[in-house]
Parts: structure tokens; sequence; C-alpha cells
């Protein structure tokens, strides 16, 4: 039995990472990452060397990691799900600074001017409407529009995307308009669910009559054929847009593989990966022009996209936090 | 085997280990059935034929385990108080009953003490107080006395003969000493190792 | 004698590096504040009023779930073990089953039959299934997925330990009382000390669980702190927040040690008596039979074969295995390598104690128990905080220190199952080997450890089980690529379509029983051994 026991030993010590490696860390889900990453793997030869986050923002994740290991860093790239965790790292000195060369095109305000971190793939944020529903809700501020006073739905603000969201709102109005904002909604009884996979099933249910949510858990339920629609919000003119949140490459400072990392990085940014992501379940939009969408996702071309600023949306995460939570607590 | 025992008398059953002496004890108390025959406990047939008819509890018997078999976790006071709150016995009437067993084994001022802490002949007396304390018909003991000093030993075989006395219950006395056979008994059944009873029945 | 003492001196320092060392060190970064010694981390902890809440939430949350484990453990136990109930080996061995998987692939069952979609929306309506799923989410589910994922810590430690109860002290009562009024007021009394015991390991282990209370949506002190609080970002923070929780465990175990340990040996003088006295439960069994039935079909039978149901479309297994298969095959050499090495260091340890050979003897138990409860993510801060250095490479990132974890870990199980092996040996084995000029390797090789080697076999297969599902601890500190399949289903949750997860805990059950079955064939029933090993609790 020991010598059993040494026989694996001995294997897993073989199975450490050799020259031709690349080490990355991947906050995005990994359903929809890994086959990119076994893609990048078989293209170029170069063995990855994957480390997943558990469901976002939560888990003590790689995140954690990266700053834990910040003084003997072990990954050369970090995939993050959202802009905001490559704005904190960069402000730890996590990150060092790579202009790829497939970053050409992605738009300004999705990339991080010191070219520490890039954006790419975005999930949006938008509406799914019931499809009975004639004249759809067209703007958040239906959630504290009497004329719709019981028939939206949001997913606990405490987690996930719409904790973003709110960061977003936050940064745009100041905490405090948020927080009117949502005792509005909370006042036109907007009901609060689990998830927003679950708000897309009572929409799709017809509990209710809309709910914001991310645009993959709007396309699966559209590709099973529910009963809904899809509505990119606050598109008028002069309107606030809708909110992207694109995955965020960034470039280790002192990973073991810099070359490797830089190279996956390119790989990651570049039209095709994005059309992967596009066309998979993540239903991601492009960031590039003139890539090709499913028909079911409108290219960014034709959406105004909502114009936030991360650093101050990493800093109002926290300070929204408590206000967010004795909101949650507060529900009758 | 065949044995009978009047009311209020004092029998030991005396033979080597092994012969199955506890098991005439235990077949009493109800803790097995005989495969074949009957147990009978005044006028009733309390097991028959491998089939327990009276359960343990039911059945008026006492016994005093060699062992001793003191619940560690209880004081003497809970000892005592356990047999007869199961049997329902009245607030009041449970005290006074513990008090006035207590003191005839002369254990008044040890009430609230653990078993563990006692010494060996105290620790006897609260087994045979927790027996006696039920006013059973029967009182069956196995070897009480196997695990005290040669003084002891005699001493309380006197005590429990004055008990016995006293209370007028019947006594069944399992031992492996001839002395202490005689001493307690007035009768003795001797038990050969077939586990037959050979003169079933002396003095 | 020397060799001995270098020996277990080795085991010591072994066990100190991998689980001592790293504690340390999150006590030294916890109070390390701009390079010198200050307590501001503390401070923020402490003014936090939301950390406050959240330890709230966690104490509820292992309250109850020891309570309802123990209210539920405690009867099973004794019917199981005490009663000529039928079917009783093969329902405790039903319930016993979830404790062997991740408690979240419980949690998974758990959504596939209450949650909305599930099973029971099938059978009774989505209206009734909308109650279920409310259920589920939140406290109460957490509680009850918890619950029943524990519970047979204390069923397994009441059947242990009415079999110590003395036959006699349960005859004594039956003279005068019922088999009933016998249990509550002698036989459970007798085992109380294991009991609380069992209590208290399901509620540490409640405390530091944070998969399940993540899935179904409870917020609680070990997601929380080492989460949107330590998102803040600052190691040190993280390491101050995981101090309160490693308190909790100390304060506990020290608890145990004072009250509980001396008790449960009070109990046990001789005991000549052949067996364990059963109870006959008369007509009543047919009638207990239905409620352990339906209780084992609800809480056990329903939601782990709803993952198997789940999983069965075509195309799910295949992708399972492409997205699976290395994590499994790492998964089995981990748990092999780490239940190997555990069983070493834990038959040294389990001498040590067992022998009293170092002076130090009862500080190694205490320190290995403290470490079993303590919560992973405090083993697995410290062991980055400890390892995490350009020179310790050759450690950290590597699958070596998954192995260093599992030891920190898990070497309480390992040390008290040869503690229990070792004391049904008789000392006078080994000196009359003394005696015949055998030195300590030659007495330990030839001697001890084959009259201990049920108990070593028994030590193997419960350090393989929970290495095996190991998710906390793993999660930390798995090298890049080298993720196992606990750790790889529970990343792939996020988003993964409902039948893949269902096929992937499919395949973790199998990782866990499998091995088993085969272990079982070739070693033969190893039932009595594996008893023994769980008596040293």
């Amino acid at each position: 039995m020991r010598r059993l026991g040494f026989a694996c030993l001995v294997l897993l010590v073989a199975c450490r990472g050799a020259d031709d490696s690349v080490v990355v860390y991947v906050s995005h889900d990994q359903v929809f990452s890994e086959p990119i990453l076994r893609d990048f793997e078989r293209d170029t030869g170069i063995r990855v060397l994957p480390v997943y986050d558990t469901e976002e923002a939560k888990g003590t994740g790689v995140m954690n990691r990266l700053l834990a290991e910040r003084n003997n860093p072990q990954a050369d790239v970090y995939w993050a799900n959202e802009p905001i965790r490559a704005e904190l790292l960069k402000q730890e000195g996590v990150s060092e600074s790579y202009r790829s060369p497939s970053s050409q095109g992605i738009p300004a305000g999705l990339r991080d001017p010191d070219g520490h971190w890039t954006g790419f793939a975005a999930r949006a944020r938008v509406f799914v409407v019931h499809k009975d529903i004639g004249d759809p809700p067209r703007t958040i501020a239906a959630y504290s529009d009497p004329s719709w006073r019981g028939r939206g739905v949001i997913a606990n603000p405490l987690f996930g995307t719409t904790t973003t969201h709110m960061a977003a709102l936050a940064s745009l109005w100041g905490a405090d308009s948020l927080m009117a904002f949502l005792g509005l909604a909370r006042a036109n009884s907007v009901v609060m669910s689990t998830s927003n996979g679950e708000s897309a099933d009572l929409v799709a249910q017809g509990a209710f009559a809309f709910s914001l949510v991310d645009v993959d858990d709007a396309i699966s339920r559209l590709r099973r054929g529910d009963p809904i629609t899809m509505i990119y919000p606050d598109q008028a003119v002069g309107g606030l847009g809708t909110l992207l949140l694109p995955n965020a490459v960034l470039l280790i400072r002192g990973g073991p593989n810099p070359e490797n990392g830089r190279r996956l990085i390119d790989y990651l940014l570049s039209p095709e990966t994005e059309r992967k992501l596009a066309a998979s379940d993540a239903a991601q939009v492009p960031l590039h022009e003139g890539v090709a969408v499913p028909p079911d996702l409108p290219p960014i071309e034709n959406v105004t996209i909502m114009d936030v600023d991360y650093t101050s949306m990493a800093r109002l995460l926290d300070e929204i936090q408590p206000l967010l939570q004795s909101w949650v607590e507060s529900q009758p | 085997m065949t044995m009978r025992l009047e009311p209020g008398e004092r029998v030991a059953l005396l033979g080597p280990s092994g012969c199955g002496k506890t098991t005439v004890l235990r077949l009493v108390a109800g803790f097995v059935a005989p495969d074949h025959g009957l147990v009978r406990i005044g006028d009733e047939v309390v097991a028959i034929d491998g089939r327990i008819v009276v359960p343990p509890e039911r059945r008026g018997v006492g016994m005093v385990f060699q062992d001793l078999a003191l619940w560690p976790h209880l004081s003497v006071h809970g000892n005592l108080a356990f047999g007869l709150r199961s049997q329902g016995v009245s607030k009041p009437e449970i005290e006074r009953r513990i008090h006035e067993m207590l003191e005839m084994v002369g254990l008044g001022t040890f009430a609230d003490a653990k078993p563990t802490r006692l010494s060996g002949g105290e620790q006897q007396r609260v087994a045979l107080a927790r027996a006696l304390v039920l006013r059973p018909h029967v009182l069956l003991m196995d070897e009480p006395l196997s695990s005290v000093d040669e003084r002891l030993n005699r001493q309380l075989r006197g005590e429990i003969v004055r008990l016995q006395m006293e209370l007028g219950f019947t006594l069944l006395y399992v031992t492996h000493r001839a002395d202490e056979a005689a001493d307690v008994a007035e009768r003795v059944a001797q038990m050969d190792r077939s586990g037959g009873l050979g003169g079933a029945v002396t003095i | 004698m020397r060799s001995e003492r270098a020996m277990l001196v080795l085991a010591v320092a072994v066990v100190g590096a991998a689980g001592l060392a790293p504690m340390l060190a999150v006590l030294a970064e916890s109070v390390r504040v701009g390079g010198q010694f200050g307590l501001a981390h503390y401070g923020v902890l402490v003014r936090s009023t939301r950390q406050w809440q959240l330890l709230g939430h966690s104490v509820l949350l292992a309250s109850l779930v020891a309570g309802m484990a123990t209210t539920i453990g405690l009867p099973l136990g004794v019917l199981m073990a005490k009663t000529d109930l039928p079917l009783r080996g093969t329902l405790a061995a039903l319930f016993t089953f979830p404790f062997l998987l991740p408690p979240y692939v419980v949690a998974v069952g758990w959504f596939q039959v209450f949650g909305r979609g599930g099973i029971v929306g099938d059978w009774l309506g989505p209206a009734v299934a909308e109650r279920t799923h409310a259920i589920l989410f939140g406290l109460s589910g957490t509680a009850l997925v918890l619950a029943s994922c524990l519970m047979p810590v204390v069923m397994l430690l009441t059947m242990l330990f009415v079999r110590t109860v003395p036959p006699r002290l349960e005859e004594a009562a039956r003279l005068a009382a019922p088999w009933g009024a016998t249990f509550i007021r002698v036989t459970i009394p007798l085992i109380l000390p294991g009991v609380l015991l069992g209590a208290l390991i399901v509620f540490l282990l409640a405390l530091g669980e944070f998969a399940v209370p993540m899935f179904l949506r409870y917020d609680v002190y070990s997601v929380d702190s080492f989460t949107r609080f330590a998102a803040l970002y600052q190691p040190a923070v993280a390491a101050a927040a995981s101090v309160p929780l490693g308190l909790i465990a100390l304060l506990l175990v020290a608890l145990e040690r004072l009250f509980l340990r001396d008790r449960t040996y009070e109990i046990r003088f001789a005991a000549s008596a052949p067996d364990v006295l059963t109870a006959p439960l008369g007509r009543a069994r047919f009638v207990l039979l239905g409620v352990v039935l339906l209780l084992g079909a609800v809480g056990v039978a329903l939601p782990l074969g709803s993952l198997a149901i789940r999983s069965a479309a075509p195309g799910v297994y295949p992708e399972a295995f492409a997205r699976g298969w290395d994590a499994l095959v790492r998964s089995l050499g981990y748990a092999a390598a780490g239940a190997t090495l555990l069983t070493v260091i834990g038959f040294a340890l389990g001498y040590l104690i067992q022998r009293r050979a170092l002076s130090i003897w009862r500080a190694v138990d205490s320190l290995t128990i403290l470490l079993f409860v303590l919560p992973s993510t405090v083993v697995g801060i410290g062991l980055i905080a400890l390892w995490n250095r350009p020179t310790l490479g050759a450690v950290y990132g590597t699958a070596w220190l998954v192995l260093v974890g599992y030891v920190a870990q898990y070497t309480a199980v390992t040390s008290r199952a040869t503690v229990a092996g070792l004391s049904a040996i008789p000392r006078a084995a080994e000196e009359a080997a003394r005696l015949a000029g055998a030195g300590w390797f030659r007495r330990v090789a030839l001697i001890v450890a084959p009259l201990a080697s049920r108990s070593l076999c028994a030590a193997w297969i419960v350090a393989y089980l929970l290495c095996v599902r190991d998710t906390g601890l793993t999660m930390m500190i798995y090298p890049p690529g080298g993720d196992t399949l606990p750790v790889r289903t529970f990343t792939l949750m996020a988003n993964g379509a409902p039948p893949l997860i269902a096929a992937l805990c499919v395949m973790m059950i199998a990782a866990a029983v499998i091995p088993l079955g085969v272990i079982g064939l070739v070693f033969g029933d190893l039932r009595p051994g594996r008893q023994r090993a769980k008596a040293a609790w």
C-alpha cells in the first residue's frame, strides 16, 4: 500500500508544468471558457494549466489567490469575467501593461488606458419581457413606474452581475440616488428573486412582465422556445445606455511564462474567440466590429453602451454593499 | 432440571463456575426464556417454551448483579428512584421509601453521592438497596460478595440474612463458596458441570 | 529506543509543519499592519456590523444543523444498534451515504427533487414545488441539507457508544422498567458524552462548510468573510477574519477535553458480558420501519436517485467524461496518495498517543483534532501564507501542497483509528517481542502493525473518503491544471447544464464507492474494523 502511494506521488510530481505551458486563472464560467482554452492548446501546442473560479464574485476564488501570490506569482494570465476585478488587480500592482495587437478595434471605454487590462466578449444586461406584453418597457425606470406596479422582478442585488449593475448605476447617479430609486422600486412592489435565471423563468411563466437579466439568461430561454422577447434597455437618444460587462484579460507581473501569456492574451482577444463566445450559450456580445453573431444577438454597432468608469465602480462596490444589504432585508 | 422455592425462604445455588447458575437467575429475572419448559412465579407462568410471557419489569423480581451494575451517571438517590418512578410511585412516597431503605442498609447520609465515589462495601449496600426498594417478592443475588475482602464478606452475609428476615422476600442466592451458601441460606441446591441439579433439596 | 523516538518526533514534526505552522502563519499575518505589529485588521472586523451578523448566521446555522442531526441521529442510532428493526444494516448504510459525498452534491440532489422544476413539481404540481423551493433556499434548506449530510456522524457515534454500555446496567433497569424508560434514563444518559461529541463535530463541520450555503444562498461567515469582505482583497484582513472561526473551534475542542473526555472513560468499567442487548420492538417494528423508510427515501434515496435520473439523457455521460475524466483520475490519485500518507503518519501519532510515548502526547492529540474541525478555508489561507514563497516553489503550486493540506486536516482520523486498534492489542505482544531482542522497527513492522491491520485498513478507507470528497481545501491550493473532480464539478456548476452537473455528481459518487467496493472484495469484510476506527472518537 505504501509503495502504491509512493508511485502516485511520483506521478503527481511528474505532472508538473513543463516549459511549454501557460498558467491561467479564470473567473469566467468554466463551462464556456474551458473549450476556448482547449482550442488554444490545440492551435498552439502550448499546454494550458488553468485554475477556475467558483461562482462569480464568490468562493475563495482565484482573485484572492492572485493577491496572495503577489510576491511569488504562479499565474501568467488572469481571465476576469468583468473589468472591476481587473481594475482592482491593477491597483494592487499584480498586473503588467500589455497592449495586444488583437486589442485593435475594441472600444476605448472597454479597456484600460494604461494597457493593464483589455475587455472582450461582453455580457449585456438586458430586459426579458413576456411575449404577451403589447408595449414593453424600454428603460430600467419601469421598475419605479406606477404603470408597471407589481409587474417587475429583479435578482437579489447582493449577488453577481446584479450587484455590478447597482455599482454602475451608483457610479452614474451617486449612491444616494441609487438607493432612492430602489426605494421607489420597493414601493412599486418590485419582487426579488434568487438569481437572474430564476427571474427569466418567472417572466417566461407569465408571473411577471419583465426583468433585468444577463443576456445569456435571455438567449438560453429564447433558444428553448420560451414565450419571451429580449430588449436592450435605455437605448433612446440621450438615455443611460445598456450596461455591458466585458470579460477582461490581464498579464500577471512576474509570471513564470510571460511569452506564452502574451500569446494566450492575443488569442483570447481575437475576433475568432469573440465569435465562439457569441455563438456559445454564453451569448456574449463581441466588441470587435464585424464579428459574425447568431441572429438572436444584436451586433455591438447597433447598441448604445452605458458609459461607466470601472475605477469608481470598484470603489462603490464595497460602499453600496451595506446599503443593498439593508434594502434586501427590509423586503416585506 | 426442576427447582421450586417456597415463599419467604432463602435458597443458595452452589456450583463451580460455568455450570449455568447465572443462567438460572436470568431465566427467573426474564432476560432469557427457557428453550423448553416453563418458569412460574407465584401462580403465574412468566415464560414458556422459548417465549417470555411476562417481561422482567412486571415480575416483581429484584436482582443484585455480580458487578453490581450501579448506574454511574446517577446518584445513590437516583439509582434507587429510577425503579420507583418507572412503577408510577408518587413523589412523596418515593422519598419516604428511599429514605427508609437507605437507613435500613446504613447509608442514610450517602443519598447524593455518586456510586463511583463509594467504597466497595458501600456500593454493595447501594446495589442491595436498589433491588429491595421496589419491594420485590423474589430477590436474586449473583455472587454479590465475590469482589469484597473476607472480613466484609462475612459481615455482609449477616446483613443480607437480617434484611431478608425483616422484609420477608424469597431469596435465591448464587455462589461458588460452600461456606457462604451455608451462612446465607436455609437450603442449598448443588449444581454440577452438566447443569444438572445434584441433590435437589438439602438442609 | 532511539529509533522509536526519532520516528515519533519526525511524525510530530510533519504534522506540526503541515498543520500547526499554517495556523501560526495566519495569526502572524493577521497582526501585521504595514510591516509592524498591530490589531488594525481586527478593528475593521469588530466594527463591521455585517461581520457580526454573518458570524451570527453561521452560529445559528451550525446550531440548527447540530440540533437536527442529534434529534434524528440519536434515535436512529439507537434503533439501528439496539433493536430488532428489520433491514437495520441496510438502512444504516443508506443514511451514512450522504456523509461520503461532498455536501454540495447532496444539495444539488435536493434541488433536483425540491427545487423549482424538480421531481416534486412533476409529481405534485408547480404550486407545491414553489413552496418546497422557497423552503430549500435560505436558512431552512441549508440547514436541512447539511443536517442530512452530517447526521451520520451522530448516528454512527450513537451506534458505537451504545455498544460500550455494559448490558448489566440495562438489565438492572429492565427489572423495574420497560425498554423505553431504560433507553431514556439509563442507556442514553450513559452515552450522552459521546452523543454530545458527535453534535460538537457536526456543529464545527457545519460552521466551516461554505459550498452548501453558497449554493442555497444563505449568507454565512465562512462564505462572506473570504469573498466579499476579503474582497477588499487584503490577505491580512482575510487572515484576521478567519481567526474567529479558529477560536470557536479551539474553544469547543477545549471544552470537550475538559468536560466530556473524562466522562466518556468513566463508564468503561469491566464489562464481562458478551454481547449487546437488543430491545424487541414487537408490533411497533413495522410502524417504525415505515417511518425510517420514509425518512430515508425523502432525505437520501430521492435526492441522490434524482441525480441519476436527471443525468440519464443521451450524450450527457460522454460530455461528463470529456469534461471530468482527467479530474476524476487525479481525484483517485490524490486520495489514494493522501490516504496512504495519512495512514503512515496517523499510525505513528496514534502509537505515540496510545502508548503515551512522548510527554507531548496529549497536545499532539488535541492539535490533530483541532485541525480536523478547523474550517478548510482557514487551513487553506494558512497554507498559502506559509508556503507561497519563491524558495518553496518545489511544493507550492504542485500536488504536494494538496497532500500537505490533507495531512494537516485529516490526521486526527487515522491517528484515532490507530489508537482504537492499538487499544485492542495486548501490550504483552509487543513486550514479548522486545524481550526476544527485536528493535522498535521490527516490533512495529512485524508485530504491532499486522495485529492492527484491520484498523489500519479502516483508517486508510476513511482517509480516502475524506480526501476524495474534499472540496474546500483542495479548491484553494490545487496546482494549475491539477484540479479534482469535486472542484471541477463545483466550478462547472456556474451555468453548467443541470444534466451535466448531475452526471458529474454521479461520477463522484462512483469515485467514492467503487474503490471501496473493490477494496472490500479484496480484503473481505472490514466493518468491525471500521467501527473500531470510529470508536476512537
